[in-house]
């Protein structure tokens, strides 16, 4: 081979291997071990070494009771190990740990979305009788007893809640403010700003919602049938209500969003919808209030000061909202081997009243009067929208219903399957649940 | 060799394989013969699995497209990957450099990787390709949601992971290639097309149907990028049957894992019969030696 004919090669082969390498750059990582609190953790200690593992998603608002539960229950011989990982993962694990007689992890993060389905599978140890035990020393009689009511199934305490979500909406209020815009109330309100943000501003899509087709999207229906005064189903009658009009109404209400919204929607979370408020690429949005202290932190976003906070809105007005509230707790798994009275012990600690001082602003916490206007800045809007929210489904097939009515739900977003069609598809699915259960 | 060495050699490899190949094999041929919840011994079904997984198109469409991308990516990674081995080959002291740069896509996981390949592309973490695109075109692409420009990120992606694979697999043919018949057909007056299409290609069959074989093998089991780069798969068409099992077996309405290994069952079927020219050569090849 010439010389020149050598360089050339040579040159062609670094530019493919640096055209190779460069999209590697800029990975980074964050970890939240900052947000760990010192806190009593008096439990009686096993002999020997003990390893206890806990299972529970990285988010701002979990982190800091799962960090201080790790940094003040580790001591002598025993060890709490928390790895980090998605809420999708969480889901997957959970399923995997409490399968077999034994499983992997010794304690467990739930929320009250799943608790029906666990306990009636005999899946989780009641807590009741510890709770009693230990509430002067953790101080568990503060802990809201709607929330408690929200982890139990069938009478019985099955979670101990550490703090619960709700939908909230945040918007640009120097957006608003500009175009003499109030917070909407009513979808058709949203619509409304949103094309006027649309036709005087520069953002293209003001409207970002978590519309995620394998997860999220099936959340966004069930709070657009909710506030439309429909439950998923009858438990009285055991029937599902999917194929109503009023299903069909959160179907179209969901729809008629779509030309506010980034057209690749069907493919955000909440992480990707709050990058969308960070980038000042959406004007609104609507999330879970544990992603929202983030939306805040001017290390996150230049627009940081000009965000505010809201009620979500009702579909079509009236007083209950396009809402949804998660209680998130801790389990204790049935099949662990490890001691459950130590382990109780490790899961009111982090719920203590020190411990969840310490999780506000990034959580709403389980324990009374704690979130106030000074402690977050999205109080008014957090408790008002906890007060309008539709009436929750402890029932064990709310959560089968809901993964199995998924993919139906985002095929009637994408456009591939009509709505009337879609509803009849989803009842069909949610019937066939609900025969396993009569 | 005698046979208690052989034994001792081959027992380990043997026992491992066992237990990592053979009663997985086995667990999930069982498996596809029963309704299983997890936990729970499975109960026998026949052959019902079989049935519920042909009556729904969808793994039909899942096998169409699975096959079309690795029969295509296949190709490419051939074609790039021989004229990239070329142009590496060609290299003096710089070699083992660039070959070391080379390797690096093809070391980081595939979600990892997938991840970042997704941030050129994705508008709202930067997305430099796009706006190099939208700005000289003026045409806005929805890589994750319009079928067919996710099926060509999906592609672009899985090129770049397996790219250095092939790439230095057919290096190390190149330099197997004797000098003698190079020279020859330089003496000829082959030209440099002919010349690699004519001598150097044959010489190396082996090593290019290798290739061939690995990259069939592992993207007809793509996942991973899927994950990343079309999390609304099912929607746009571009459903993997990897990923089809992964939403029945874990996901769809709970966890059919009997229907999930009746259709891995298939798919095992399936790479079979594509390996099946690939495996007959070596076969034929074995015997003429």
């Amino acid at each position: 081979m010439s010389t020149s004919r050598r360089r050339t090669a040579a040159a062609a082969a670094v530019v493919a291997s640096l055209s190779l390498v460069v999209t590697g750059c800029g990975a980074g990582s964050k970890t939240a071990s900052k947000t760990a609190t010192q806190v009593e953790c008096d439990y009686t200690a096993p002999s020997g070494e003990t390893k206890v593992n806990v299972l529970a998603y990285n988010s701002s608002s979990v982190d800091p009771y799962t960090n201080t539960m790790v940094s003040s229950c580790t001591k002598g011989d025993v060890t709490v190990n928390h790895e980090p990982i998605d809420f999708g993962g969480q889901v997957q694990k959970t399923t995997a740990t409490l399968a077999g007689d034994k499983g992997t992890y010794d304690i467990i993060e739930t929320y009250s979305f799943v608790i029906p389905q666990l306990a009636a599978d005999g899946k989780l140890e009641p807590l009741d009788e510890l709770v009693e035990k230990y509430s002067d020393e953790y101080g568990l009689d503060a802990i809201n007893e709607n929330m408690s009511e929200a982890m139990s199934y069938d009478g019985k305490l099955y979670g101990l809640p550490m703090q619960a979500q709700m939908l909230i909406m945040a918007y640009r209020e120097d957006v608003f403010d500009k175009l003499g815009l109030e917070p909407p109330t009513t979808f058709e309100e949203m619509r409304s700003a949103a094309e006027k943000i649309q036709a005087e501003t520069d953002i293209e899509y003001p409207i970002a919602l978590p519309l995620l087709a394998s997860a999220d999207i099936v959340t966004a229906y069930d709070a657009a049938l909710g506030s439309l005064g429909m439950n998923l189903t009858d438990p009285d009658t055991m029937t599902a209500n999917l194929d109503t009009p009023e299903s069909a109404k959160a179907l179209e209400a969901l729809i008629s969003l779509k030309p506010y919204m980034d057209p690749q929607v069907t493919t955000f979370d909440q992480p990707a919808v709050q990058q969308q408020m960070y980038n000042g690429d959406a004007a609104m949005s609507i999330m879970f209030s544990g992603r929202m202290n983030d939306l805040t932190l001017e290390s996150n976003s230049q627009f940081a000061q000009d965000m505010a906070f809201a009620a979500p809105p009702s579909v079509d007005g009236g007083d209950v909202l396009y809402n949804t509230v998660s209680v998130d707790g801790w389990s204790i798994p049935a099949n662990t081997p490890l001691d459950k009275e130590m382990l109780f012990e490790m899961i009111a600690s982090s719920v203590s009243e020190k411990a969840s001082k310490a999780s506000l602003p990034a959580a709403y916490p389980a324990r009374d009067g704690m979130v106030t206007e000074s402690s977050m800045p999205f109080a008014a809007a957090a408790n008002e929208s906890i007060s309008k929210v539709p009436p929750s489904e402890p029932y064990p097939w709310t959560a089968e219903i809901s993964n199995a009515i998924t993919p139906i739900v985002a095929s009637v977003l994408v456009g591939k399957t009509p709505v009337e069609e879609g509803t009849q598809k989803m009842q069909a699915a949610a019937e066939k649940i609900l025969a396993e259960y009569k | 060799m005698r046979r208690r060495e052989f034994a001792m050699f081959a027992g380990p490899s043997i026992l491992v394989m066992s237990g990592l190949l053979l009663l997985p094999l086995y667990r999930t041929v069982q498996w596809s013969l029963q309704k299983v919840d997890y936990g729970s011994p499975g109960e026998f079904v026949g052959l019902d699995n079989y049935r519920q997984a042909f009556s729904n198109s969808r793994l039909a469409d899942a096998a169409v497209f699975t096959v079309t991308l690795t029969l295509l990516v296949t190709a490419v990674l051939l074609v790039a990957g021989y004229v990239l081995a070329v142009l590496v080959n060609g290299l003096g002291r710089a070699k083992p450099y660039v070959l070391g740069l080379l390797l690096v896509p093809y070391v980081i996981p595939h979600i990892v990787g997938a991840s970042m390949f997704l941030w050129l592309f994705n508008s709202n973490y930067g997305g430099v390709v796009t706006y190099v695109i939208e700005k000289l075109t003026g045409v806005e692409i929805l890589w994750m949601t319009d079928t067919w420009a996710n099926r060509i990120l999906l592609a672009m992606n899985i090129t770049w992971a397996m790219l250095p694979f092939a790439m230095l697999i057919i290096v190390a043919g190149l330099q197997g290639v004797p000098d003698e018949i190079l020279e020859a057909a330089k003496m000829d007056g082959a030209s440099l097309i002919r010349t690699h299409l004519s001598v150097i290609v044959p010489s190396i069959r082996g090593v290019l149907g290798f290739v061939a074989l690995i990259s069939i093998m592992d993207v007809v089991r793509v996942f991973d990028p899927l994950v990343a780069l079309s999390p609304s798969a099912v929607q746009i068409g571009n459903e993997s049957i990897m990923l089809y099992i992964y939403n029945v077996a874990f996901r769809d309405g709970g966890q059919n894992l009997g229907l999930g290994s009746a259709i891995n069952v298939l798919l095992i079927i399936l790479i079979v019969i594509l390996l099946f020219p690939f495996i007959r050569g070596v076969a034929k090849e074995a015997k003429t030696r």
